[in-house]
């Protein structure tokens, strides 16, 4: 039987706690009175994938059962989402496959030969041949590879279409494919609240001149959060674009949801709880730790980037968007909603060493911040774990370290964008036309595994909300020039970094330690 | 070098000898208990274990106990009179208790009896276990609400009297706590009497805390009284309340006399062993008092 998620306050009985800090982690004492906020253990997975499927396939939810919406002479898309979900990625087969192999199944036995698979990958990087082979599988691949299963090209002008505009005069416009298809199905992995629904298609498949409307330092710091769908005008926008996307082609959503099971077995002192650690628990953190601090640093990464998440697949929805994915958000809540009691003056936040634009990757100084003033500051619905004003402690070195191959708009970003301003509003006017329209970032995006020019950006305006809340951003054990670059402080030690804020939120503020991931939802009252 | 030591000692922090976790207060509600699995005992009560203990109880522990307290014992002749195996329940508020109770029978009842003692306090760590099995004659009995064990009526059908202490736990103030039905209905179950017992004055000599008795051999009083048995009709729920006015007279009888203890338990007016309801400080100062003899020996020579 799962656990529920609960908050803890620490007493003297507390042991250290388990914090992640980049491509490492360490025990961190806690001052007594602290939360922590633990996420619900893992539920257990469907007993059988395949039934599963068939049985959403076939009894969809408002829709008609996908072999009736198959038939001989249509063109149909497969879109999926692309290598930034799952996290970490999933031990194979991918979910993504399984349910791939199934529509391709039914689209046979129907006659379909019109078959294109696109992944939903928008402004990321392309995916590598084995990457795309890792999601889909060895027999997708073989069948499809190169011609019909691509990446999505938001820069392909002849192979994008403008919907029309919605009543907010947003343009929609998508992959041409997609758009002229008689069928499109998503099959989509909802790993935590923000993914699916409409900003599957209606994000995933759209080029800049879309994506711009939502994806804007305005949009975002009035989104509250990206994790609660209904209060945030990230989701507002592209649900409205959905409407629009819908009128022109018929779009048959597919949706997963995850348990917990974010670490291998031999990692499993990362989701236990700490006063519950056995001697092997103790042994393997003593022993993964040490032998972690004293790898080189390429081996370290090589070490993180292979691991691989036994995720159970919790339960799939298919049919319309909005209903299956109303569906969605009950077993993602049921995972991962943990209820909080009021907002605190600090918050502390382990970040671990991936993010969804790193993965094969390295993670650099700006990927770090939006990775804890993006997402994890988001991990809330009602209100933040923080008061306005307040203080947030990240772990993490943020090594003054970028990936040429996926992230080059990242170095000039940083370099020329953030020496110059770190208000997302005043970089957004000043140089975002200009990264966005750079055809060198554009050739790169294209033909390279490089992440859009315009991306960098994007990353930053998913700290907007965070940067317009809080009063105080320190960095536990981050690079000081890297952390100043971003107009932030870094701290040696945590008991440092509570004397830093001490400014900010007095000298005995209360203190509130996500202990994620995995991944937990504070519905904070 | 220094990064490991440091590592170690974290790691260290969360580490516990034994193989219950101690969570933090706030996740005690999350906190499942595992299956229970019951320590074993029965070789502490083998012929090699029984001659041994005696040996510890008589050659050591009760040496100790009249060199470290001043012991009086009071009604052991109620005893005499009783052949199979007994119930001895008595109102607890130190870890003396047990040793003053066993120390105190008569050999005859020494070798066969087994004391009832917290699974998740005594049989947590094995060495704990293991100890009190063969000192004091120890069994587990669960107190977090998990299946009742067969142990206890095995050990009366096989003959063993028992050692209970129905309140649970130690008193934190010296009085005594509610008095749980587990004994009674034992004794309803086995059909045996119940021994009421008072012990005085082990919360003055050895309180919560203590692991040695005070210094300056304080008084402690062990009082046996007379046996209780399930009347013809007679609910366990009832005997539960006999027993415990049982302990609260003999506590009563030894802070003035047996009659008039008698006269107001006949009057329904012993004073209850919970104690007075005033400040938790008085409580604590009252039995922190040491008992005092009342029956002075009469002098012949006025």
């Amino acid at each position: 039987m799962s656990r529920p998620g609960f908050v803890l306050e620490v007493d003297e009985r507390t042991p250290p706690l388990l914090l992640h800090s980049g491509e490492s982690f360490r025990l961190q004492e806690f001052p007594l009175g602290s939360r922590v906020i633990y996420p619900p253990e893992s539920l257990p997975g469907v007993p059988d994938i395949d039934e599963a499927i068939e049985q959403a396939l076939l009894h969809p939810i408002d829709s008609e059962p996908l072999p009736e919406l198959l038939r001989p002479g249509m063109r149909l898309t497969i879109a999926f989402d692309d290598l930034s979900l799952p996290l970490p990625p999933m031990r194979k087969p991918d979910i993504r496959q399984r349910i791939i192999e199934h529509v391709l199944e039914h689209a046979a036995r129907a006659g379909v030969d019109d078959v294109e698979l696109i992944a939903a990958n928008a402004l990321h990087r392309r995916m590598t041949p084995d990457e795309l082979k890792a999601i889909v599988g060895e027999r997708v691949f073989r069948s499809f590879w190169p011609d019909n299963l691509v990446n999505f090209d938001a820069e392909d002008r002849q192979n994008l279409t403008h919907l029309g505009k919605t009543e907010k005069d947003e343009d929609v416009e998508i992959s041409k494919r997609a758009a002229e298809s008689d069928l499109l199905v998503y099959v989509n992995v909802n790993l935590v609240a923000m993914d699916g629904g409409w900003k599957s298609t209606a994000i995933g498949l759209a080029s800049y001149n879309s994506l711009r409307h939502h994806h804007n330092s305005h949009t975002m710091v009035n989104s509250r959060s990206f994790m609660d769908r209904h209060n945030s005008q990230l989701h507002s926008s592209a649900w409205r674009m959905g409407q629009i996307v819908n009128e022109h082609v018929k779009v048959f959503q597919i949706e997963t949801t995850l348990n917990n099971d974010a670490f291998p077995s031999q990692y499993g002192f990362l989701t236990k709880r700490e006063w519950e650690w056995s001697l092997r628990d103790q042994t393997m953190f003593l022993g993964a730790k040490r032998g972690i601090d004293l790898m080189p640093a390429k081996a370290r990464r090589k070490l993180f980037q292979s691991m691989e998440a036994p995720y159970a697949v919790t339960g799939i929805s298919a049919g319309a968007v909005e209903p299956v994915h109303e569906e969605t958000l009950t077993r993602v809540h049921r995972q991962q909603l943990v209820e909080v009691d009021g907002q605190s003056d600090v918050l502390v936040l382990g970040l671990p060493y991936l993010c969804p634009y790193n993965v094969n990757s390295v993670m650099n100084p700006i990927l770090a911040a939006c990775l804890g003033l993006g997402y994890f500051f988001n991990m809330y619905v009602g209100q933040p774990l923080v008061r306005k004003g307040g203080a947030v402690i990240l772990n993490h070195p943020v090594p003054w370290e970028f990936s040429t191959l996926h992230h080059p708009s990242y170095v000039d970003f940083f370099e020329e964008v953030l020496s110059v301003s770190t208000d997302p509003k005043v970089i957004e006017q000043k140089f975002e036309q200009q990264y966005a329209t750079d055809p060198w970032y554009i050739h790169l995006y294209r033909t390279s595994y490089a992440y859009h020019g315009v991306h960098p950006f994007y990353m930053w305006y998913w700290c907007a909300h965070a940067l317009d809340h809080v009063g105080d951003v320190i960095w536990v054990g981050g690079d000081r020039r890297a952390v100043a670059r971003m107009g932030m402080r870094s701290a040696s030690t945590f008991a440092d970094a509570l004397e830093m804020a001490r400014d900010t939120v007095g000298s005995s503020p209360s203190i509130t330690y996500m202990h994620s991931p995995p991944h937990a939802l504070a519905h904070v009252k | 070098m220094s990064s490991l030591v440091k590592d170690v000692r974290q790691v260290a922090r969360g580490w516990r000898w034994t193989h219950r976790p101690l969570p933090p207060r706030s996740a005690e509600p999350h906190h499942s208990f595992p299956e229970f699995k019951e320590f074993p005992t029965d070789w502490a009560r083998s012929r090699a274990a029984v001659t041994a203990r005696q040996a510890i109880l008589r050659g050591g522990l009760l040496p100790l106990v009249r060199a470290e307290t001043t012991l009086k014992v009071a009604g052991l002749d109620v005893l005499d009179d009783i052949d199979g195996p007994v119930i001895f329940v008595a109102n607890h508020s130190s870890h003396l208790d047990t040793a003053l109770l066993l120390t105190t029978l008569p050999p005859r009842w020494q070798r066969q009896v087994a004391v009832g003692a917290a699974a998740d306090y005594f049989f947590d760590a094995w060495w704990r276990a293991v100890g009190s099995a063969l000192v004091f004659s120890t069994f587990p009995i669960e107190r977090g609400g998990v299946g009742l064990s067969e142990t206890p009526i095995r050990l009366l059908d096989e003959g063993w009297s028992l050692v209970m202490f129905p309140e649970g736990t130690r008193s934190p103030d010296g009085w005594t706590r509610r008095f749980r039905l587990g004994a009674a209905y034992l004794a309803a179950q086995a059909n045996v009497p119940v021994v009421p017992v008072g012990l005085v004055g082990s919360y003055a000599a050895m309180p919560r805390g203590r692991n040695w008795p005070r210094p300056g051999r304080p008084e402690v009083h062990v009082r046996y009284g007379r046996p209780l048995r399930l009347q013809e009709g007679e609910e366990p729920r009832s005997l539960g309340n006999r027993i415990n006015t049982a302990v609260a007279t003999l506590l009563d009888e030894d802070r003035s006399d047996w009659y008039a203890a008698a006269l107001r338990a006949a009057g329904g007016q012993t004073p209850p062993s919970s104690g007075p309801d005033v400040a938790r400080w008085r409580r604590v100062w009252a039995s922190t008092a040491s008992p005092t003899t009342r029956h002075r020996r009469a002098k012949a020579w006025r």
